[in-house]
């Protein structure tokens, strides 16, 4: 195989580490080498923010009551009914069924339509109530986290159209859908990144 | 009524979990308790979308003990920041 002749030609890897041994990668490589960046670079804001807290207590356990709580569960919900579109829509890839895995992609794309409109009504009513960047050592790691979060979620949303467009020509079918399935793994990180967001900026105390 | 798969069971664990999540942080006062709650349904629903929906489980294994890794580190870390 390909990979494994470039693992072994750099000799840089424990065999163990190969496809053969340690088990499919679902999308592809250069996909996964984004997602350990991404793990990385919001690492660092949850280390951020945990470091933050121990400095300044009171501030923290204070910001979260600030926040527009609804507004967080209801994208709690949105991105998580995308995440089960996505993998819906890998689903019916796997059984040919373009029509079906179409569907569940504009589901998805909608979710993050949906995410990101109220994540800017959220962002409009902090600003209404005086909250802002700087108004607290809290605030400055909620925008800190959130907006790089946005970005990502609006990335991801056009990436969805991408291949939705790609779907459309007939690129993926049930035995190639390998970029499909890097969409889709990008997305569930996404997903995954919120579910750490959301207890340490709206619930924890 | 229609049939539900695996993939609706988990969505509808998440969503069940998210709700109670807030709940307990809208009604209690931040103990350790809520904390280590917290922190166990945090990684509970990481392991759901890493194993279920990102296919993870049946995939290759040293992804998935680094995804699965970083959903223990940081909700210990939100344990630890309880006794703060």
């Amino acid at each position: 195989m390909k990979s494994n002749h470039i693992n072994n030609s750099l000799g840089i890897f424990p065999k163990s580490w190969s496809e053969k041994h340690a088990g499919r990668i679902p999308g592809n490589i250069p996909i996964w080498v984004g997602i350990l960046s991404e793990l990385t670079e919001f690492g660092i804001f949850f280390a951020a923010y945990f470091i933050a807290k121990f400095y300044y207590p009171d501030v923290f356990a204070q910001g979260p009551q600030s926040l527009h709580t609804s507004l967080g569960v209801t994208n709690t919900i949105v991105l998580l009914s995308s995440s089960y579109f996505m993998a819906k829509a890998m689903s019916f890839i796997r059984l040919d069924n373009l029509i079906k895995c179409e569907r569940y992609l504009w589901l998805a794309f909608a979710c993050g339509c949906l995410y990101l409109m109220i994540k800017t009504w959220e962002f409009h009513w902090n600003d209404l109530q005086g909250f802002g960047p700087t108004t607290s050592e809290f605030f400055t790691v909620y925008y800190y986290m959130t907006f790089n979060h946005f970005l990502h979620v609006g990335w991801a949303s056009c990436a969805i159209l991408w291949v939705i467009f790609r779907l459309r020509s007939g690129a993926y079918s049930a035995k190639e859908n390998s970029g499909l399935e890097a969409l889709a793994v990008y997305w569930h990180m996404i997903d995954l990144m919120w579910i750490l967001i959301f207890p340490l900026l709206y619930v924890l105390r | 009524m229609k049939y539900l798969g695996k993939l609706e069971y988990y969505l509808l664990a998440l969503i069940a979990i998210t709700l109670f999540n807030t709940f307990l942080g809208e009604q209690f006062a931040s103990t350790a308790l809520v904390n280590v709650l917290i922190a166990f349904t945090v990684i509970y629903k990481g392991f759901v979308v890493i194993d279920n929906f990102m296919e993870l489980k049946a995939a290759n294994k040293n992804l998935r003990f680094l995804m699965r890794l970083y959903f223990i580190i940081f909700p210990l870390m939100i344990i630890i920041s309880a006794f703060y």
